[in-house]
């Protein structure tokens, strides 16, 4: 990863010409200068030029950003805001350090294989007791004040079975006399003697211990169109929100472990449903551990080179657009709903991933439907929503809004940590829309057949 | 510096959510797209023309600048507080306030953005031409400061073409109205017409009553590519003198091209010498006849390729050919010196071969593209600003270019303005006592020199 010193060429090439305004979500909320992707950048040259030192108000305009990469798509001059912003982040956190618990965390918790699912798993226990469910919605407010969770949150709460750990009993169960071999290296489910296609599955958190029935969905679509897919037990959080706060240190431990939980299977491709991930694995990766030497510089390179995301693997690789598949499924899905995409930040912007996902939806035999603005950030912003929550719902309104208007039934994306975001917003505004990852509705096509 | 009473003064003013004087604050309204910084020693967001005037009564009795500041878009340093004082940040008044469909005008603050103004009205079937390549991110009260321009202006017009009447803080605080809501109204002397363009020096607007049209119909996009550009300025005189006005006709000299093509790989032929992008708009039976009697005309005037967009889509991509030429020419040398000089249209040719010959006399890279409808050439010097020699021959360059295009006929400031960027030039287009007028002008509304100042005359 380069620091923001190395970046100083990057920085000046900002002539300040202002067209990021046009598209910055954080500063289509201030509507004031510094929340601009141009401001941020002014202040990064003037902390360089040592005009400024690391202030409160340079921390604070650092961590406002959503790292949406809107900015970068527009400037002319392809200035790479969101790398500045994360390099500013870095050494804020090296200058700094982290606050205590963000720290303590990252470093104890996100970053340990046994602790982290064992810690979420006493919270998926102690959940109840704080949080209290919401009518006819699959998310939870809380029961009385706790911090960093506003009184209006919806939260998503943490899944009874964990996706990781309902692969284990799958696992172990076994249907045959391979079961045994599985449970030790954790082998391939199902090998297809007609297709060769070996697919590592990467959950990432969210799936993990939220939305673990994204991840069945992925499996059973992947299957379905062919597939054999192996899921590491041994792979750990993607890193990316350790980075998004500073931490490169975590980052890059994390980013190990996983080139080892992923390194012991010979595959063809490594997918994710998460888009936040995907843009990790297949970039970041290879920039975190570019200065570990020659020998892990050629591992990343050829993980980050497998690296699809599903709907890129599922319609690029697995053309299942061609298939029996698409052919059924049309039939199966008679009464077409009216679905409207929003695209991920990190997947349009951070993958060029755009019609994937459309082409999955017209699969699925819905009606795609496009919202005015089905580009613009949703406001999650990874753990910015954490920090700065009522500014994130800020960001998301207009997103609600847009989606509300198309007066689609459903709304469907290709991210975890959107799906979360946009429910959150859409019950803000007291709107039912469902909120699904476009793989679902493959799947629930499955189950019809 | 100000002192601390008179901050505090400042914040009774106007709150003190809206008043910032943080260094990190401070530097995010330092500059404008000149890509030049000054700092000031505050800033505040007024919400209307009453905390405006406060403003500049105080500043009138306390002696300190005032800067009025949209989105910090504009290319001749308008917007800049070379000495200091206050910036007005315009925007938190970014209301459109009224869009009436029944007599096709529309009331706004001056902070709102042209672009979101554009969209708004097209909604409503209406139209507000005036396109610089900035609208979706500059404002209609910096477009109005600067009289702003753009690719439609060749049928259209520009700016002050479209303002009927303004709201204006005058630089001693009293708040005017200028103008009627009517097409017509010629009671008194134009101070409208006074007032755009004027940079920011007379006064703070703080509502613009704008004209509208209805929205054409149809709109067709095509490029023509010329392999000698005497042919592509044949084909510019011969289009208007077949009595058809493009909404746009733009055009990219070789070295444009060539640089987008190395940049980003198109498919452009080799030898292309000039490019020719051109749209026609109105109902669609006639922007139908028109793109087709303009291919005609490009073709018998030795055009090698002509191409028609037959979708949005294809208009867009073509576009995007215009739209590319910055960043290529950003990835020459790190600066741009960039010039709108303006030629009549049938000038064009000879002034881009004198402005090449100057640009190679001097040993400098040059690129040139710009609307040719009405003669606008935005003139590209790419330097590197640490290369001191350089940037002095691009300064003797520039004044050689001057002297080039006013004789002419033409003017050294098209649609950016003069702001500091021009300062040192105006006496080459205007004379001593034309000059005198203006000063006297300003002299009068702005008796303390508190408004804007160190813009468009020099000191000496």
């Amino acid at each position: 990863m380069k620091i923001l010193e190395q970046l100083s060429q990057e920085i000046n090439k900002c002539v300040l010409c202002g067209t990021c305004r046009s598209v910055c979500p954080t500063f289509g909320v201030i509507n004031r200068e510094p929340a601009s992707a141009r401001g941020k950048v002014a202040l990064c040259s003037a902390f360089l030029n040592k005009e400024i030192g690391l202030s409160d108000g340079f921390i604070k305009q650092m961590n406002e950003c959503v790292q949406c990469m809107a900015c970068m798509t527009a400037c002319p001059n392809d200035v790479n805001v969101p790398d500045i912003i994360l390099a500013a982040r870095a050494k804020i956190a090296k200058e700094k350090g982290l606050p205590f618990a963000k720290s303590f965390i990252l470093d104890n918790i996100l970053n340990s294989e046994r602790l982290m699912p064992a810690v979420m798993k006493f919270a998926s226990k102690l959940q109840g007791l704080l949080f209290k469910g919401v009518p006819e919605e699959s998310g939870l407010h809380r029961r009385f004040h706790l911090p960093l969770i506003g009184e209006k949150r919806l939260v998503p709460p943490l899944a009874e079975r964990f996706f990781l750990e309902g692969r284990k009993l799958t696992e172990a169960k076994g249907g045959n006399g391979e079961a045994e071999k599985r449970r030790k290296n954790l082998s391939p489910i199902r090998p297809f003697a007609d297709s060769p296609i070996r697919i590592g599955f990467f959950a990432g958190c969210l799936i993990n211990y939220m939305l673990p029935h994204i991840g069945e969905a992925c499996l059973k679509v992947l299957e379905k169109a062919g597939a054999s897919v192996i899921v590491p037990l041994n792979q750990h959080c993607c890193g990316m929100p350790a980075l998004g706060m500073g931490d490169v240190k975590t980052a890059k431990s994390l980013a190990i472990k996983n080139l080892e939980a992923f390194e012991q299977y010979e595959l063809d491709y490594i997918t994710t449903a998460c888009a936040t991930c995907g843009d990790g694995l297949k970039r970041r990766f290879k920039e975190l551990l570019s200065d570990e030497g020659e020998d892990v510089r050629k591992r990343v390179e050829s993980f980050a080179d497998k690296v699809r995301d599903i709907t890129e693997l599922l319609v690029n690789e697995l053309r299942i657009q061609n298939s029996e598949f698409n052919r059924k499924s049309k039939i199966v899905n008679s009464k077409s709903e009216i679905v409207t995409y929003h695209d991920p930040c990190h997947l349009r912007r951070g993958q060029d991933i755009a019609d994937g996902p459309r082409e999955i939806i017209e699969i699925s035999g819905a009606k795609l439907k496009e919202m005015r603005h089905p580009c613009r950030c949703c406001g999650l912003g990874g753990t910015f929503n954490i920090t700065n929550y009522d500014f994130s719902m800020a960001i998301n309104r207009s997103k609600a809004e847009d989606i509300k208007s198309t007066g689609a039934d459903i709304v469907a994306t290709a991210c975890p940590g959107c799906m979360i975001q946009i429910k959150d917003g859409l019950h803000h505004l007291g709107i039912n829309t469902k909120v699904v990852h476009v793989v679902e509705l493959l799947a629930d096509n499955i189950i019809k057949q | 510096m100000l002192s601390k009473n008179l901050i505090q003064e400042l914040t009774r003013i106007i709150g003190k959510e809206n008043i910032r004087t943080d260094e990190e604050d401070l530097i995010c309204y330092s500059y404008d797209a000149t890509n030049q910084k000054f700092l000031p020693d505050a800033v505040v967001f007024p919400k209307n023309a009453d905390e405006i005037s406060l403003i500049l009564k105080l500043a009138n009795k306390e002696g300190f600048p005032v800067v009025p500041r949209g989105a910090g878009s504009g290319f001749s340093g308008g917007s800049l507080p070379v000495e200091g004082g206050v910036v007005v940040s315009l925007e938190r008044m970014n209301k459109i306030l009224t869009i009436d469909t029944d007599n096709l005008i529309a009331e706004v603050e001056p902070g709102v953005v042209t672009g979101e103004f554009q969209w708004a009205v097209e909604d409503l079937g209406l139209f507000y031409p005036p396109d610089p390549s900035s609208l979706k991110f500059c404002t209609i009260g910096g477009n109005v400061a600067e009289c702003a321009g753009g690719p439609r202006a060749v049928k259209y017009g520009v700016t002050k073409d479209y303002v009927l009447g303004l709201e204006i803080v005058l630089p001693t605080g009293e708040i005017i109205n200028t103008g009627a809501q009517t097409l017509k109204g010629v009671v008194g002397y134009d101070l409208t017409r006074l007032m755009v363009g004027s940079e920011g020096t007379l006064g703070i607007v703080t509502k613009i009553i704008l004209k509208l049209l209805p929205l054409p119909e149809a709109t067709k996009t095509m490029f023509a590519i010329f392999t000698d550009m005497r042919d592509a300025a044949e084909t510019v005189s011969k289009i208007i003198s077949s009595k058809i006005i493009p909404s746009t006709l733009e055009f990219m000299d070789r070295d444009s091209i060539k640089c987008v093509e190395d940049y980003s790989y198109i498919g452009l032929p080799y030898n292309v010498d000039a490019l020719l992008l051109i749209e026609v708009d109105g109902d669609k039976e006639l922007v139908e006849n028109q793109a087709e009697a303009i291919k005609k005309i490009c073709l018998d005037n030795g055009a090698k390729e002509i191409r028609i967009a037959v979708d949005k889509k294809e208009a867009k991509k073509l576009w995007q050919l215009r739209r590319a030429i910055s960043p290529a020419l950003a990835k020459l040398k790190p600066n741009k010196i960039n010039e709108d000089i303006v030629v009549p249209r049938s000038k064009i040719q000879d002034a881009i071969i004198g402005v090449r010959e100057i640009a190679k006399k001097h040993n400098l890279i040059n690129a040139n593209f710009g609307h040719a409808g009405d003669g606008n050439i935005h003139v590209n010097i790419m330097i590197d600003k640490s290369d001191k020699a350089e940037f002095l021959r691009a300064e003797k360059a520039i004044r050689e270019i001057f002297e080039l295009v006013l004789g002419f006929g033409g003017t050294i400031s098209g649609e950016h303005g003069i702001g500091i960027s021009k300062m040192p030039y105006i006496g080459m287009e205007l004379s001593r006592s034309a000059i005198d007028v203006m000063k006297k002008i300003k002299q009068v509304l702005d008796p303390n020199e508190i408004l804007n100042p160190g813009k468009i005359f020099p000191r000496i």
